[in-house]
């Protein structure tokens, strides 16, 4: 009989075992506690932009001028501007990404020049948007002549977004498997050829990553945009990239610090739209990145 | 060929683009002082009905900002609501600008405290000693004031950013004139004030704030703010700031706001000017809460 106690005894919690899972458990709490805390400022933001805001969202609202001295009527000027300058900085920033990021994943040899080149990427993209600011209006407001217009904003918003189009695809392009490639070239194929009919097909979610991540950030920036290219207040939509444009963000940031006598809900409504356009981009993306995904062949 | 074919396409729209010839309309580039964007910004707003050919881009920053650009030769008109410093005509001059002034309105500058604040008037000095370096007074109770809702009895001292002509304006004309009567020994604002980047903001924060005291154009004035009556003098009667005591010059912090162009206006933009200087838009500069250069009698 007391042999088999000491067996029992053999599997019961010593003390030790006790305070270590009591320990476990406080920790995981604790950890889930901090990840769950993430969710709250964009709870908090959404709610509160979508309670306030959401009584000046009309067609009116998204599709007028704004009147009165900016404190009635629409905001389309500014939300087309916005579609513009982002529009225009993919187009430039895309090309010159993804040509980049082909040619650093693809060919580059590991030697002193690819090194400059990594290295400038990420000091890029350390460098504050203020500083891109007054860059974009140094280089392309004067020295280029294009003045304060949509071409100059939207190169200078181009500039801050590369790293993040080069990283996102280069990543993306190196997660294709080496295997694809050696048996392409095996069958006597160049690399451009690789490059086209493999790599490209099979990185195109990786790459939209990227642009998803430039858009979102492109159609909040305020700085770069404000001596380049956006305007307090113009009359009249843009018709080419050399006019000068209003902007969401700008607008928000006049709205709700410039103009007297604004009415309250005005710059909710405002940030309401700006961050809707954000998530919808985003979301119609994501759709198409999964899309995509799911005919991934490995 | 699909990405042969995108970048093709690509490159031939951005030529086409760039063929293109600048939009036939006449764009104006305005640019410059927080005080005046608002009235700038009615003005380009209203335009387009008086003249739908030409097009009036806006934007602020503060007369520094206008000046600036001005100087680059980046506007047609800079905004203003202090006068060009000499360092800086010329250096417009030396970068082949010549810029020549308009005073397009006026402008009260009103000192503004809180709606609890029992105070009615101050006087220059008094505003010396609030505002200014070396000032005496940091307390409310320093004044002979106690402000309901100030328990720590400290002045908020709320001022401008240092390129705003509305910051180099007071000190031009209120602490020049304390440091003139010897009540603080130079003419410029006190160290640990709290600088706003636009007029609303100061606006914004001492209608929040019972312990503050901040300044700003009156067209920034609202009805949770008290508007301080203004003396030159210690004892002398005080004026409240208004468009009408503004007009009359009796209100004595009152500013000239000024436009400068490159050179004597033509064309387009002697247009744009000659209809700000009309009744038409002197009117909608006094129905933003300024005052206008020349007597108008506006519906």
């Amino acid at each position: 009989m007391a042999s088999t106690g000491i067996i029992e005894n053999q599997f019961l919690e010593t003390e030790l075992n006790v305070s270590a899972k009591r320990t476990e458990t406080l920790f995981k709490i604790l950890f889930m506690f901090m990840a769950g805390l993430l969710i709250l400022p964009v709870l908090i933001i959404l709610t509160t932009l979508v309670v306030k805001g959401s009584s000046m969202i009309s067609f009116e609202f998204l599709f007028g001028n704004p009147t009165n001295g900016m404190t009635e009527g629409g905001i389309f000027p500014a939300l087309l501007g916005t579609v513009w300058l982002v529009g225009v900085a993919l187009v430039i920033s895309v090309p010159v990404g993804v040509a980049a990021a082909v040619y650093l994943s693809e060919y580059a040899p590991d030697n002193w020049f690819t090194r400059a080149i990594n290295l400038a990427i990420i000091n890029l993209a350390g460098v504050p948007s203020i500083v891109h600011a007054l860059f974009g209006v140094g280089a392309f407001v004067i020295f280029f002549g294009f003045g304060t217009s949509i071409l100059a904003a939207s190169m200078t918003l181009a500039v801050m977004t590369l790293p993040v189009v080069i990283v996102a695809t280069r990543e993306s392009l190196q997660a294709v498997p080496h295997a694809f490639r050696e048996a392409c070239w095996n069958m006597g194929a160049t690399r451009w050829q690789t490059i086209r009919r493999v790599v490209l097909p099979n990185s195109v979610s990786g790459i939209l990553t990227g642009v998803i991540l430039e858009v979102s950030r492109t159609t909040g920036e305020t700085a770069p945009i404000m001596f380049t290219g956006a305007a307090f207040f113009i009359p009249v939509l843009p018709e080419s990239v050399f006019d000068q444009t209003m902007a969401l963000s700008l607008h928000l940031f006049v709205v709700s610090t410039q103009v007297p006598h604004v009415p309250e809900a005005l710059p909710y409504g405002v940030a309401l739209v700006l961050i809707s356009m954000v998530l919808l981009m985003n979301s119609a993306s994501i759709a198409l990145r999964m899309h995509l995904r799911g005919k991934k062949k490995w | 060929m699909k990405f042969g074919r995108i970048i093709t396409l690509s490159v031939i729209t951005t030529l086409a683009i760039s063929g293109q010839s600048l939009a036939a309309n006449k764009l104006i580039q305005n640019k410059g002082s927080d005080t005046l964007v608002n009235v700038a910004q009615a003005w380009a707003e209203e335009y387009p009905n008086v003249n739908p050919d030409v097009t009036v881009a806006v934007s602020g920053g503060g007369s520094g900002t206008g000046i600036a650009a001005m100087i680059n030769g980046t506007v047609d008109i800079a905004n203003a609501s202090r006068q060009m410093k000499k360092k800086e005509l010329k250096s417009a001059k030396d970068s082949g600008q010549n810029p020549v002034e308009h005073v397009v309105g006026y402008d009260a500058l009103a000192v503004f405290i809180h709606e609890n604040n029992p105070a009615n008037e101050f006087s220059f000095n008094q505003l010396g000693k609030i505002f200014g370096r070396g000032g005496d007074a940091t307390k409310w109770s320093d004044l002979g004031l106690t402000v309901p809702g100030c328990d720590s009895d400290k002045i908020v001292v709320v001022s401008r950013q240092n390129n705003s002509g509305t910051y180099a304006y007071f000190k031009k004309a209120v602490l020049k004139s304390a440091a003139r009567a010897g009540i603080i020994s130079k003419g410029s604002f006190r160290q640990g004030t709290l600088d706003m980047h636009g007029s609303k903001d100061v606006v914004d924060l001492v209608e929040k704030t019972p312990c503050a005291i901040g300044y700003s154009g009156l067209a920034y004035a609202t009805d949770h703010l008290k508007l301080a009556c203004i003396s030159k003098e210690d004892g002398a009667s005080c004026v409240s700031p208004s468009v009408a005591t503004a007009s009359d010059r009796s209100y004595p912090i009152a500013r000239p706001l000024f436009m400068y162009t490159n050179g004597e206006p033509q064309g387009a933009i002697k247009e744009y000017m000659d209809w700000i200087l009309s009744e038409a838009g002197q009117c909608i500069l006094v129905n933003k809460g300024y005052a206008p250069v020349r007597d108008v009698n506006c519906p």
